[in-house]
């Protein structure tokens, strides 16, 4: 047999080899070359060997050649024997390893039943574990844990000896990897095996790893993180009931601990075992666990996470005690005994209702409440009549706030237990017991917001957000009271004298109410706001109709489908009769933008409600907008370059969402109505009369018509370059560059660049400028090559600031050249740009005269500020020296956008200012000085030098803290009071610097 | 926490409560107003909209004096050394004890502020007001002359507390035990 002496030969010296000869070994058996029993033969002399790593490798080559074989490769005579064989093996300790991964092949294989895994189970029990080194116990675990999972019954069936084999076998584990698995193994040995009288023995063994305080290693292969080994620990302390009498007390002693991370492992541990150990067992020890976590919570400051864990403990001690209940628990049931002392002990704290106690008392029990809808009716109907009465006693409103919050706590507690109306999962059999308290509530509640004065905000917030969330339970309120809560609502919206902040609230609340009673917002709501709207601006003014605050109300509301088709009808009537007044262009426009906002918020809807919006608005809109320019009758305000421009949005966006059929049709039509100067279905009347006189491509047709071009511009970007279909589009580019040097309008030029993206270079260059976009874009060549050969070489010229300028376009967001209309955007295009442009400029600039310089620097400037800064990094060693010069201009915008540069680069890349910090430190204090920097720059400034201690060593910057915190004093006295506070924040951070840390 | 605080359940003001600046008289933009048309945008204009979040109001350069919000601003979002609760939450600085004055020789001015302990043994007071002398010290021009008492009657030692504040000799050496500084400090890091 030569292949195990080949294998002896190779194993130290050359592993795969050696595993080669395995693999071929294993080949050759299953295709019946080889019989494994002469394999096995074969190895006979090496394992008698006196010498202990020749055995070892012999094992090891019967390992390998078993690893690659097939589960059915074995027959039923050899698997028994093969395992007796290995088994016995275990005897000789110096081959454990190999021996383990031989058996754990073993148990792949097919015949490999109940009796082979007694067999080997209680061979390997025997072994002398500990004293092996880590990867071999891995082995060995690793055999287990097969075992484990394929055998389970017959290791169970072992009974006693399995379970203390076990622990002495795995008892002082250490190695992270193993440990994973022992965690595994024992939760299963936990749970599922006869354990009770081996209690202590089993506890001992997993209690003493708790807590966790493993760091892995920086370089560890394993990837084990302690949190990996947390959880599975906590797993298994919290899988058996029995642990209970020696866990809790430990746990609790354990919460003294000083150690943040030991507490809040402490704090999660009692939580998964208050959920796993069942209520029997929780409601021996939920007085003690309550007494011991109570602290926890009441003496914290407000979002303190030991406070929110601690609460969940609280809460899951109740949730457990809740098994089985259905009812409101009778008096003497676990539960109740629980709870009871908790709402003596929080009714105790909320009697004085402003102390700090009273908070986390109240959180206390709304947190709780939440735990079963026994536990939520037992607690309200426990506190409620109490609280209410200390409400109506508070004599001073800041007290009944504090109350009010409370029960606001109480009202989500409701909403998690009932649900809100939009919920869809049964409620609970117990009648929501805030019910009793419906009316009183609801009193309370409107007498804080309607009837208390005007100037208690907070207080009337507090009342607001109350009834918002009472009309969200479900099935809570009546709906004539919901129906009062809107008009409260409604109120408050309109009012005059309401501060923004409450009129934005009672907008959220009206809009939470519109989607699950949309009715009461179109009865109630929308007449009482359509009632609000002007018919003119006259009446704006003269009536104090403010129609902007009112519009955007209506907007926010209008979410959901059925209220937008309301307000879609009611605007297009106003808007008829604010033209027939003969009005501006502003209202109209505005009444045009609410739509906008509408459709532009407002979550995706389905294609027939965007069909449906199509015809009833576009078609009419589109008519009201020309037709009068055509016909020469009719207000003509739509044509406004302002309404044009929402008009076309709105044409966008509802265009984009139609299916490519229709879009197709939407551009055939506006074909017709543009280009082809044919009747269109998109002119409702007289389509004949603007199919004749509508001209708006021809250069000698009126401003406003030309204006319309935008129209066209819109749904063109909104479809699918598959549905356009030009006649000759070489020639119609060249038509709208040509009308693009003569613009009528700056409106009417964006609309034709817009379209195909003066007499004067700049208009040439505007539409160089646009036409390399798209370019950029993707990628394309031409575009780069007209970047680097055209574009840069004309910084250095008279039209250089003009064209510098022009860089912010190159990479600045778009809204037309954007995926979702379709256009091409290549992966890398911002990298490609900088990687290409960037160092041109670096080296124009240093060529540059004094007089071109500053071009080069607003062309930077403009590319830098769309380049995710992970591109910049490397480069800035270079770019650093420019932009300290950059800081030097006059150029308050350059300077500026300098700044912010710099302050992005030490928040990312700290190291590189390290060399420049001297430069860097003095021309920033500069640009604090309050003459000769606007407002922004000197902020800006600010800002960057707070940013340094939390980014650099304390040893680099020390040298410069003595003149940063004099020359700031200069900062603190700023004539703006916003410079002052960056001021006070900069120079705070500054003068701690090194103080204390030694 | 090595001994019981001195006041372990002190009563809270709200957040809301709590005095500031009112809004400036300039409304909150429309969100319908405030959509620029997209032809308005031209990257060409001699002064480009650079794209920082704030707005036009950043560059006003009309002068705003420090008033007694302003010093309220600084102290109240100071932390007690107690509990993780703000001054101005516990009552501790009250925007009506602060004073703002002209100094007879017109060139300095000084600010008063009273500061009231939430008990009146609490034995904290000092350091309290150390702290208050140090957020000031700190935050204010040179020519600003800094005046903390603690307020009549609210302490049970205010007397003798308001001589050891009013000692520059005695706050300067204060400032140099590490073990206050300690203490002052954490009390300055909540600052917002």
């Amino acid at each position: 047999m030569k292949e195990a002496a080949l294998y002896m030969h190779h194993a130290e010296r050359d592993p795969a080899e050696a595993k080669f000869i395995a693999q071929d070994t294993a080949k050759r058996i299953e295709s019946k070359e080889l019989k494994l029993l002469e394999v096995v033969q074969s190895l006979g002399e090496y394992l008698t060997d006196d010498d202990t790593t020749v055995r070892a490798k012999a094992i090891g080559f019967l390992a390998g050649v078993l690893a690659e074989l097939g589960p059915r490769s074995l027959t039923r005579q050899q698997v028994p024997v093969i395992t007796q064989f290995l088994s016995d093996r275990f005897d000789d300790e110096t081959g454990l390893k190999e021996i383990a991964s031989a058996l754990t092949s073993m148990t792949k294989m097919h015949f490999f039943g109940d009796s082979e895994a007694t067999q080997v189970a209680t061979a390997m029990i025997k072994v002398d574990l500990p004293k092996h080194p880590p990867s071999t116990r891995f082995a060995v675990l690793t055999l287990l844990d097969a075992l484990m999972s394929g055998y389970r019954d017959s290791l169970k069936d072992m009974g006693d000896k399995f379970i203390t084999g076990l622990a002495d076998m795995v008892g002082g584990e250490k190695d992270p990897r193993n440990l994973m698995i022992l965690f595994s193994i024992m939760k299963v040995v936990l749970v599922e095996f006869d354990i009770v009288r081996h209690t202590e023995l089993m506890f001992d063994i997993v209690y003493c790893y708790f807590p966790i305080t493993f760091r892995p290693p920086p370089d560890d292969p394993y990837g084990i993180t302690a949190q990996d080994l947390k959880n599975r620990l906590r797993e298994c302390i919290a899988s058996t009931r029995y642990f209970a009498g020696q866990v809790f007390p430990s746990l609790i002693e354990k919460l003294d601990s000083t150690s943040q991370n030991v507490k809040m492992d402490v704090l999660h541990t009692m939580k998964d075992c208050a959920l796993n150990y069942g209520s029997g067992t929780m409601s021996t020890n939920s007085s003690q666990l309550w007494a011991a976590v109570k602290f926890e919570i009441l003496n914290a400051a407000e979002s303190d996470d030991f406070a929110n864990e601690a609460l969940l403990v609280v809460k899951a001690i109740a949730t457990s005690l809740s098994t089985g209940l259905t009812e409101v628990p009778p008096a003497n049931t676990p539960l109740t005994r629980y709870l009871k002392s908790i709402v003596k002990e929080c009714l105790d704290l909320l009697q004085e209702p402003q102390q700090k106690q009273a908070r986390p008392a109240g959180r206390i029990l709304a947190t709780v409440a939440t735990a079963s809808a026994p536990a939520f009716a037992f607690i309200m109907q426990s506190v409620m009549p109490a609280l209410l009465l200390i409400y109506s006693d508070a004599g001073s409103i800041a007290k009944q706030r504090a109350m009010l919050q409370v029960f606001n706590q109480f009202f989500d507690s409701a909403v998690e237990i009932y649900g809100t109306w939009t919920t869809v999962e049964a409620a609970p059999s117990i009648e929501n017991p805030l019910q009793e308290h419906r009316e009183k509530l609801f009193e309370i509640y409107s007498q804080a917001l309607m009837g208390s004065n005007k100037d208690e905000t907070s207080f009337r917030q507090t009342g607001m957000r109350g009834l918002g969330k009472l009309s969200n339970i479900r099935k809570f309120l009546e709906e004539s009271e919901i129906g009062m809560v809107v008009q409260y609502l409604d109120e408050i919206a309109l009012g005059a004298e309401e501060k923004e902040e409450v009129k934005d609230e009672a907008l959220q609340n009206l809009r939470e109410i519109s989607k699950f009673k949309s009715n009461l917002i179109m009865q109630i709501t929308f007449p009482a706001f359509m009632a609000r709207l002007p018919d003119s601006e006259e009446e704006s003014k003269t009536e104090n109709k403010p129609y902007l605050d009112t519009l955007e109300a209506l907007a926010k509301l209008s979410f959901e489908r059925p209220v937008f088709e309301v307000l879609l009808t009611r605007l297009l009537n106003k808007l008829e009769v604010v033209l027939n007044g003969g009005s501006g262009p502003e209202y109209p426009c505005a009444i045009l933008r609410a739509l906008l906002y509408v459709l532009q918020n407002k979550p995706q809807g389905s294609l027939d409600d965007t069909k449906a919006y199509y015809t009833r608005l576009i078609p009419p809109l589109l008519t009201k907008t020309i037709l009068p320019l055509a016909s020469g009758s009719g207000s003509t305000v739509l044509a406004d370059d302002s309404v044009l421009d929402v008009t076309g949005r709105l044409l966008h966006i509802i265009t984009h969402a139609l299916d490519a059929e229709s879009q197709k049709l939407v551009v055939e039509n506006t074909f017709n109505l543009f280009i082809s100067n044919a009747p269109s279905n998109l002119i409702l009347e007289s389509s004949y009369v603007v199919a004749t006189t509508f001209r708006p491509l021809s250069s000698d047709c009126t401003p406003q018509i030309a204006g319309c071009t935008t129209l066209l511009a819109s749904v063109l970007s909104a479809v699918p370059p598959a549905v356009l279909s030009f006649p000759s589009l070489p020639a119609f580019v060249e038509q709208l560059a040509t009308l693009a040097t003569t613009p009528e309008s700056p409106a009417h030029r964006l609309a034709l660049l817009r379209i195909i993206t003066g007499e004067k270079a700049e208009n040439h260059l505007r539409i160089l400028f646009h036409i390399t976009v798209p370019l950029l874009l993707r990628a394309d060549k031409v575009g780069f090559s007209f970047l680097t050969t055209s574009l840069v070489p004309l910084l250095t010229t008279p039209l250089g600031a003009f064209c510098a300028r022009g860089f912010q376009i190159l990479l600045s967001p778009s809204s037309e050249l954007s995926k979702e209309n379709h256009a091409i955007l290549r992966l890398l295009y911002k990298q490609r740009v900088f990687s290409q442009v960037v160092p041109l400029l670096i080296d124009g600039f240093k060529q540059a005269g004094s007089a071109t310089k500053p071009n080069f620097l607003v062309a930077l400037s403009n590319i830098i500020r769309y380049i995710p800064s992970s591109i910049i990094t490397p480069e800035l060693p270079k770019l650093l020296p420019l932009l300290l010069q950059s800081m030097d201009l006059e150029d308050t915008g350059v300077k500026a956008a300098t700044i912010e540069t710099l302050l992005v680069t030490i928040a990312e890349s700290a190291d590189v200012v390290k060399e420049h910090l001297g430069s860097v430190v003095s021309r920033l204090l500069k640009a604090t000085e309050a003459p000769g920097n606007p407002v922004r720059v000197r902020m800006m400034a600010l800002r960057c030098l707070k940013a340094f201690p939390g980014a650099l060593r304390r040893e680099l910057l020390l040298p410069y803290k003595r003149q940063v915190v004099k020359m700031l004093t200069g900062a603190l006295e700023d004539p703006r009071r916003n410079v002052r506070k960056e001021a006070v924040e900069a120079r705070g951070v500054w003068s701690r610097l090194g103080e204390g840390e030694e | 926490m090595s001994s019981e605080p001195a006041n372990a359940n002190p009563t809270i003001l709200n957040l809301s409560d709590l005095p500031t600046r009112k809004a400036t008289t300039s409304k909150p933009k429309n969100t319908l107003a405030s959509a620029t048309p997209a032809y308005l945008y031209d990257p060409f204009a001699a002064v480009p909209d650079l794209d920082f979040s704030g707005d036009s109001e950043e560059d006003d350069e009309t002068p705003e004096p420090i008033d007694s919000q302003e010093i309220f601003d600084l102290v109240a979002t100071m932390c007690d050394p107690e509990h993780p609760i703000t001054l101005g939450e516990l009552a501790v600085v009250n925007l009506d004890h602060i004073w703002i004055t002209d100094d007879d020789n017109g060139l300095t001015k000084t600010v008063r502020l009273e500061f009231t302990p939430t008990i009146t043994h609490c034995h904290l007071a000092t350091v309290i007001g150390l702290g208050l002398v140090v957020r000031l010290q700190q935050s204010l021009p040179p020519k600003y002359r800094i005046d903390v008492r603690c307020r009549e009657g609210t302490h049970t030692t205010d007397a003798q507390l308001n001589k050891q504040l009013a000692d520059k000799e005695r706050v300067l050496s204060a400032l140099e035990n590490e073990t206050l500084m300690g203490l002052v400090g954490k009390m300055i890091e909540t600052c917002k």
